[in-house]
């Protein structure tokens, strides 16, 4: 117990409060740096620049957990149905989890390329004009929560098909002895048993989407797509505007608490 | 009646095969680059017939800095997994074992300090390392990583640690076996499954990171991430050596995934899942 408690205090404890002190101050690297109260705080909300890029990462963590969930939800239903295969089918879709994001932002690159990409060709194969992607500030954040889909629907597809598959049994059967079609067990029967489940990988997703950095730091040129993490990274260690960067990490640290004290709240009182 | 459900399976099996080949042709179309030539890469409309040629991975295998990067991610994985695995089993251990008050905020702690965004325990660690000498250091990299890696691994070995016995523990008690006699003959052997899929998730992640091996390392613990990152500036033109290279560094996880993925599975839907 004791030596975990040591590493997580030194690695957890340390740091949050050293950012927190930090922000109220301006430090630049160096030795040198002064207590500058709330300016920090002041300039950040000020800021044009900081309210756009937020507004991308909720824009960003939105669009892919809505699109994930759903497709992960519909391939978890699916899968549940089959016979046989089920495992062999599953490891293929995990995949993509297994690979790392800065490599699915490379291979993003390299396939969405506007001139030489091979999806270009496969929507010219189709009849579908080409999209520039990854190219300009109109098609970027699309799709980037489209490599996201690719790379992270697995997740809620595996939990929520392992929620489908430990769901108890009677409820169900005795809805279809009343009459009840496919259609209506799932949506009267089947969804809200899942529900726990179903939040939990919502508020997963969700967090992990908002603190999202391998793809949007891999996959975009500098300046075209920018989520609060890249913000932060191009802040501290490209601009050495330390406190800065510290204070964005502290506001952004306070929504993502937020939502986590919102999960233990709801997954205790799912306990009770 | 019968005719309708054939159907239904046929269709199912359908949507499972079309889901199979967009997850898995992206996969298949890198390592189709890696084994192409500069200009067939690049030709389009492409060519879905060649001869493969082995030049890239070549080159991949003949640069010292990528070479470097691998070994070290290798480093730093053995090691985060060894400090995650060792701290966790004592502390869920502990927090099986014995009642304390604060074990709800504990629990707290972990959730938040998994949650939180990176950067913000990054930034001080790294202002930290450069002061006592740990920046750019293989050890230096673990036990960062803990921050994330600990709390999964206490989280998951706790859980294993309710599926044991009470009986068992209880009567080995009796038998005079201390808390440690109990720890190393009854849990550690009866949960082997479980400790091995919390060391394969979180060796995946470690693998897999970036973030934090960004902003702590550079020439000397630099993982493979990094390596593959600092290379994004000539995707443009080097798709056959950037391709080879990706392919390298997802290979090892790849490989674990097919012969591990009932752990994996196992691991992942603990704790959301409980049947």
């Amino acid at each position: 117990m004791l030596p975990a408690l040591i590493v997580l205090t030194v690695t957890t404890i340390y740091p949050v409060i050293y950012s927190l002190v930090m922000s109220f101050f301006n430090w630049n690297w160096g030795n040198r740096f002064n207590f500058v109260g709330l300016r920090n705080y002041i300039d950040a909300f000020q800021s044009a620049e900081f309210w756009s890029v937020m507004g991308q990462t909720f824009a960003f963590a939105i669009g892919a957990t809505t699109l994930e969930v759903i497709l992960g939800l519909g391939l978890a239903v699916v899968v549940n149905h089959l016979r046989f295969g089920v495992s062999l089918i599953r490891t293929l879709l995990l995949t993509p989890l297994m690979v790392s994001g800065v490599i699915v932002a490379i291979m993003s690159r390299v396939m969405l390329d506007p001139l030489l990409g091979i999806v270009n060709y496969l929507l010219s194969l189709i009849g579908l004009p080409p999209s520039t992607f990854l190219g300009s500030s109109t098609t970027v954040l699309t799709t980037l929560i489209g490599i996201d889909v690719w790379w992270q629907t697995a997740f809620g597809f595996i939990i929520l098909l392992a929620g489908l598959q430990s769901l108890p049994r009677d409820p169900i059967e005795a809805a279809q002895v009343d009459g009840a079609g496919a259609w209506q067990v799932f949506w009267q029967i089947k969804l809200p048993l899942l529900s726990p489940v179903l939040f939990t990988v919502i508020i997963f997703r969700t967090i992990d989407t908002l603190k999202v950095f391998d793809i949007v730091f891999g996959a975009t040129s500098s300046g075209l797509a920018d989520v609060m993490q890249t913000l932060t990274y191009r802040t501290a260690f490209s601009y050495q505007q330390m406190s800065r960067g510290m204070t964005y990490m502290v506001i952004f640290s306070v929504i993502i608490m937020a939502l986590c004290f919102l999960y233990m709240r709801l997954n205790r009182s799912e306990d009770a | 009646m019968r005719k309708r459900r054939t159907l239904e399976l046929t269709a199912s099996y359908l949507v499972a095969l079309v889901a199979i080949l967009l997850t898995l042709f992206p996969i298949y179309w890198i390592l189709n680059i890696a084994l192409k030539t500069q200009r067939e890469a690049f030709a389009i409309p492409p060519h879905w017939i060649f001869t493969p040629i082995w030049d890239n991975f070549e080159k991949v295998f003949n640069n010292v800095a990528y070479r470097t990067a691998f070994a070290n991610t290798v480093i730093v994985t053995a090691l985060g997994v060894a400090i995650a695995i060792v701290l966790a089993i004592l502390c869920a251990y502990a927090l099986n074992r014995f009642r304390f008050r604060g074990r709800e905020l504990f629990a707290g702690w972990l959730l938040l300090a998994y949650m939180l965004p990176e950067f913000l325990y990054v930034i001080p660690m790294y202002a930290l390392y450069q002061q006592i000498g740990l920046y750019d250091t293989h050890i230096g990299l673990a036990l960062v990583y803990q921050v994330h890696s600990l709390p999964f691994a206490i989280w998951m070995l706790r859980s294993f640690f309710q599926e044991v016995p009470r009986e068992l523990d209880d009567s080995a008690r009796v038998d005079g076996c201390t808390y440690w006699g109990i720890l190393w003959r009854i849990y550690i052997p009866v949960t082997r499954p479980g400790i091995a899929a919390t060391a394969i998730l979180t060796a995946i992640w470690i693998w897999n990171e970036l973030t934090i091996a960004l902003a702590l390392s550079f020439s000397n613990a630099g993982t493979i991430t990094v390596a593959v990152a600092s290379f994004r500036g000539y995707a443009a033109v080097r798709w056959g050596e950037m391709a080879a290279a990706s392919i390298l560094a997802i290979l090892p996880m790849l490989i674990f995934a097919i012969f591990a993925q009932k752990y994996i599975v196992s691991g992942l839907t603990l704790g959301s899942v409980k049947g």
